[in-house]
């Protein structure tokens, strides 16, 4: 992927606030928000006339699912990529309904071969459809499978190889895993892919009942921006994108968000 | 253990929206961590769908709403919020407005995605409408013309 440095998750609530950032080049969009038939929202349609590339991100595909992926929801990612002229689309490492429930939420996989396997199958079903590749997110997990054979980098190594897919490593999900598991978050960036990132999500949480929740409703917390840092001495990434989704602050503190994101990263600021 | 990882998914899931036991192995406070977490989240979207029905129960919101939805998974914001609000009837003020306008609009029947009443259908068929994408778009124009 080009190198599009600091970006921001497009919402309609702050989408004029993204709409004023004057070097922004590139946003993300939840992919299940855009209708592939009718107008593009305006402030996506107005984004791409100025040449920033819109991102469609999915969240409801299930790729983890044990159960084959719905071939409606490839269908409508397909479009809306094409729609958007997306230079790529992402979706998660993750399952999100079974046995026909929808469980409301991104939920975690078993780290078995089993697991890989329905992942791997679902990944080469969407890619036959996509007119651009895929990056797959690891997900934050407040809970862990008991039978878990593979640790989360071979886990992630063997799935990026057999798919042949970028990796979209959440920063903020690296590091509430390693705080909720008492793991070492560089360790993890260590052992994966580095060179296989497409993207990164950058975004706040807060802790809970001694859990830390990767809400995106709060400020990014300094140790994920020390991340960050950290990551980009190993080798830093095309891209870093700001994800809020809710409880909106003020642009002045949204803009201090991004440019924190720039300074550690080394990017130029984009506000 | 080995194989059915369809049918290990959807006990979980059940645990997580219909409050089934916690499946063997798993650790019980982190399932009920994210199952909690998964009822505010629900919660924040079907207050967001229907933001009247969230605005009249006031700071008890999350409170009805997880009492409602603990054992109900969600049919998305829409449908949710729709059940919520008929089984809390009769509803006053906005949030009764806010059903009412619904109401009038779509015919939904409690099991499957409401559709759109008498003229409107044959228009949103043509437009391929989208009940959850539209609603709150018709909402505001509903409610601007009373």
């Amino acid at each position: 992927m080009t190198d599009y440095g600091v970006g921001i998750g497009w919402r309609p609530e702050i989408a004029g606030f993204v709409a004023e950032l004057p070097g922004l080049r590139f946003v993300e969009v939840v992919a299940e928000s855009v209708h592939d038939h009718g107008p593009v929202p305006q402030g996506l349609a107005d984004l791409r006339a100025k040449g920033v590339a819109v991102v469609p991100h999915g969240v409801k595909l299930s790729l983890g699912g044990a159960e084959p992926v719905d071939p409606a929801r490839v269908t409508h990612l397909a479009s809306v990529a094409e729609r958007l002229e997306a230079p790529l689309v992402s979706e998660h490492i993750a399952f999100v309904r079974a046995g026909g429930v929808e469980a409301g939420h991104l939920l975690p996989l078993p780290r078995s071969r089993e697991a890989v396997d329905a992942l791997v199958a679902n990944v080469a079903r969407t890619q036959a459809e996509l007119p651009v590749p895929i990056a797959l997110e690891p997900i934050a997990a407040i809970f862990d499978w008991p039978d878990d054979e593979l640790t989360e980098a071979q886990f992630l190594t063997e799935i990026l190889d057999r798919t042949e897919a970028l990796l979209l490593l959440d920063i903020a999900n690296v590091y509430a895993n390693a705080r909720n598991r008492g793991t070492e978050p560089l360790a993890l960036l260590d052992a994966l892919p580095l060179e296989r990132i497409a993207y990164c999500h950058v975004a706040g949480g807060a802790e809970a009942g001694g859990i830390y929740h990767d809400t995106h409703t709060h400020a990014v917390p300094e140790p994920v921006l020390d991340l960050v840092a950290a990551l980009c001495e190993r080798r830093r990434p095309p891209a870093l994108l700001l994800e809020r989704d809710g409880s909106y602050p003020a642009a002045d503190t949204l803009r201090a968000e991004l440019d924190a994101i720039a300074a550690a990263s080394g990017y130029p600021v984009v506000t | 253990m080995t194989g059915d990882l369809a049918a290990r998914q959807a006990a979980l899931v059940a645990t997580l929206t219909s409050g089934a036991p916690v499946p063997p192995g798993f650790d019980p406070r982190l399932v009920g961590v994210a199952r909690d977490a998964l009822l505010r989240k629900r919660a924040g979207d079907v207050a967001r769908a229907w933001p009247m029905l969230a605005a009249a129960q006031g700071d008890r919101w999350r409170t009805v709403f997880l009492a409602w939805a603990a054992h109900r998974p969600t049919n998305g914001s829409l449908r949710d919020g729709w059940d919520l609000a008929r089984s809390l009837a009769p509803l006053t003020g906005t949030a009764a407005a806010e059903l009412a306008a619904r109401e009038a609009a779509w015919r939904y029947d409690g099991r499957s995605a409401p559709v759109p009443r008498g003229r409107l259908s044959g228009w949103a068929r043509r437009r391929r409408f989208d009940p959850l994408w539209e609603s709150g778009r018709l909402w505001t124009r509903l409610r601007s013309k009373g």
